[in-house]
């Protein structure tokens, strides 16, 4: 396939070592079982408030982007990156309590799935009309750009987002203003029901990057090796003044749409073919042959996995629903909105929304 | 591809010429105040309307935009058309109710100009997949400049006319300024054909000041349509050699550019390869020359003698 590759010139290649090797099954692990809870368990129990939204099969795209990050950067996950909203501070206690439509939640029980956000954490919030999210980051960029901190920010998004006009303006701004933007494209290849063939007729969605004068490249989207190394690379190359990279992460989604969608459309062999290239399985196949853990670690790990699920499903399940006479509440921000709360321990500030590195209580 | 005759190439200078002074008797009215509105000339890309839209089939649709008057030309539109126009006279296309390139006809296979300019390309990749649908001998051709070529729409279409494989051609009039964006700021790529790779679809890169090398290559393009092979996009590089409109005087543009530019005039360009090929006289220069003044001169009294609208039926026809 003919692209450029962003930064295959330069000579740093991340490797990452034993203790990130660790957080990323963990985070890996985490992020499957979380979701397998939500989808097979409280989604079926009544307890989730509309549909459920997973991103199976594709984990290693956001543990790995989210990985490669530092605190002063930027994420605009999309709804299938779970992974990236821990990784950058959210509790998983609050995660669930938002998908369980609690008072207290991020959401405050107006939205559930994973439409929250905390600038504090550089996590900008999911926009459902999907290609709305690139320009956004393409903003962000060029605030990050100005500041001259050598922050970038980073967008997920889809195959099918990438038919949307707000994509290409997104793409062409970022590439003539050769702003700090890692455009990371999912091809998960469905959008729905729509398969990537009839979704676009280039090859290679890396393609596109030369289209815009920007670097391409297509990425095994189930090796979170692969993408933390990708990912950096376009990370640093951003953070060098280079200006933006497009990453095609290759995956299938292992789940419907939705939880409500059995997803018959999707061809069984291919199914089974991508079954065997588990982004979870193919870590732990590594971290063995490379004796960074055993198998008791990794079956220790599973478990202790497990038991964060139940200890942050309890909390969250044991949180109000929001009170009615609220409802109207919480449109606008208010004073003691999500955002403006005391900075997470788990990052540190690092705030966007005033580049002073600490949070406004009351602008 | 069949060699143009000696006749088809003076209908060629015909349109070029045609279009030139079009051109210049709109600047002429503009400066006598009988113009509403602006005036927008697309003197020095004469060649890009006239060779593409000559290259086409009458059964072909094409989407023109501001400065592609010599394309409605071919398609049969008067002078008398776009002086009634832009003068905004009752007996004028759209009836005084618009002062610009903003009419077409379904039965001449032109769609009127969008201003929102990117939104030209899915408009003609709808016509090209009714075409692909009713198994009609058809191609459509839709005008985008570099500026508009940063919008949305113009990806949207080009991403569907790709995947649908629609007998839709792109003539890319890359005239090196939107406005006052000069293309450098426009894009991070050299050439508007290096999008074509990143949708699927073949390009092609001419000389947009020589008529016969966009006429060659829109030829083959809608060659490569019709047997289904899908969308081309053409990249015609030319230089728009006045401002924005009238009332601009394009100060931002590098003077030595116009003068590099003027050099290349494709009206003149041509008529140097037709009289070194020995392919027009003197004489029949001057007949083509004479009955266009004889036309210019009689559609420009036709439209001056034309009456405004009534202001009583200015709330007709808005709709169809």
């Amino acid at each position: 396939m003919k692209s450029t590759t962003p930064a295959r010139s330069m000579k740093r290649s991340t490797k990452p070592d034993a203790e990130t090797l660790e957080r990323m099954l963990y985070y890996l692990k985490l992020t499957r079982e979380s979701e397998l809870r939500l989808e097979q368990l409280l989604y079926r129990q009544g307890k989730i408030v509309g549909g459920v939204y997973v991103g199976r099969g594709q984990e290693a795209i956001g543990v790995g982007a989210a990985l490669a990050m530092r605190p002063g950067d930027v994420t605009l996950p999309c709804h299938r990156d779970f992974s990236v909203f821990m990784i950058r501070g959210f509790s998983l206690a609050d995660i669930f309590a938002n998908w369980l439509a609690r008072g207290d939640a991020p959401a405050r029980g107006r939205d559930n799935t994973l439409h929250m956000g905390d600038l504090n954490l550089g996590v900008i919030p999911i926009i459902s009309p999907l290609g709305a999210t690139l320009p956004v980051a393409c903003g962000v960029g060029l605030v990050l750009q100005q500041r001259g901190n050598g922050n970038v920010v980073l967008t997920h998004f889809g195959e099918g987002t990438t038919s949307l006009g707000d994509v290409h303006e997104a793409m062409n701004l970022a590439a003539v203003l050769k702003l700090p933007v890692i455009f990371i494209c999912n091809n998960n290849q469905f959008a729905y029901s729509t398969p990537a063939a009839k979704q676009f007729a280039v090859k290679s969605l890396a393609l596109r990057g030369p289209a815009y004068g920007m670097p391409g490249e297509r990425v095994d989207g189930c090796d979170v090796l692969a993408l933390y190394d990708a990912v950096g690379r376009a990370v640093e190359r951003a953070r060098a003044g280079k200006g933006p990279s497009f990453l095609e992460c290759l995956t299938l989604r292992m789940a419907g749409h939705s939880a409500h969608d059995a997803a018959e459309y999707v061809p069984e062999k291919l199914k089974l073919a991508w079954a065997k290239k588990d982004p979870i399985h193919r870590l732990e196949r590594f971290l063995l042959a490379r004796k960074v853990m055993t198998k008791r670690q990794i079956e220790e790990l599973h478990k202790r996995v497990h038991q964060e699920i139940d200890a942050a499903v309890a909390q969250a399940e044991s949180r109000p629903l929001p009170r009615g006479e609220e409802a109207v509440e919480g449109v606008y921000c208010e004073a003691d909105c999500w955002w403006r709360r005391p900075p997470s321990a788990v990052h540190g500030p690092s705030s966007v929304a005033t580049g002073t590195g600490q949070r406004t209580t009351h602008d | 591809m069949k060699t143009l005759t000696r006749a088809q190439l003076h209908e060629i200078y015909y349109y070029l010429h045609l279009n030139r002074r079009v051109d210049e008797q709109l600047t002429l009215l503009y400066r006598q105040g009988k113009v509403v509105g602006g005036v927008y000339s697309g003197l020095g890309q004469e060649a890009v309307s006239v060779g593409s839209a000559y290259a086409l089939e009458p059964q072909d649709v094409l989407g023109p935009v501001i400065r592609n008057v010599g394309a409605m030309l071919i398609r049969g539109y008067r002078p008398r058309d776009l002086f009634l126009q832009y003068m905004a006279r009752q007996d004028g296309p759209t009836n005084g109710r618009d002062a610009n390139t903003h009419f077409g006809d379904v039965a001449r296979g032109v769609i009127a100009p969008i201003s929102m300019l990117g939104e030209t390309v899915p408009l003609m990749a709808g016509i090209a997949l009714a075409a692909k649908l009713h198994r009609e001998n058809r191609v459509a051709l839709a005008y985008v400049g570099d500026g508009a070529s940063s919008t949305g729409p113009f990806h949207e279409g080009m991403n569907f006319a790709a995947v649908q494989k629609l007998p839709l051609l792109i003539i890319a009039e890359n005239n090196g300024w939107a406005y006052s964006t000069p293309t450098s700021k426009q894009m991070a790529v050299l050439n508007m054909a290096d999008r074509a790779p990143g949708y699927g679809i073949l390009s092609a890169m001419v000389d947009g000041n020589d008529v016969l090398a966009v006429y060659a290559a829109t030829r083959k393009a809608a060659e490569h349509a019709r047997r289904g092979g899908g969308p081309v996009l053409i990249e015609c590089k030319t230089m728009r050699m006045k401002g924005h409109a009238e009332h601009d005087d394009a100060r931002y543009v590098p003077k030595q550019e116009f003068e590099k530019w003027q050099k290349k005039d494709p009206l003149r360009c041509f008529e140097k390869y037709l009289v070194a090929k020995r392919q027009m006289t003197a004489q029949e220069k001057a007949s083509i020359e004479a009955r266009i003044d004889q036309k210019i001169r009689e559609d420009v009294a036709f439209a001056e003698a034309s009456p405004l609208p009534p202001p009583e039926g200015a709330a007709r026809p808005v709709w169809a």
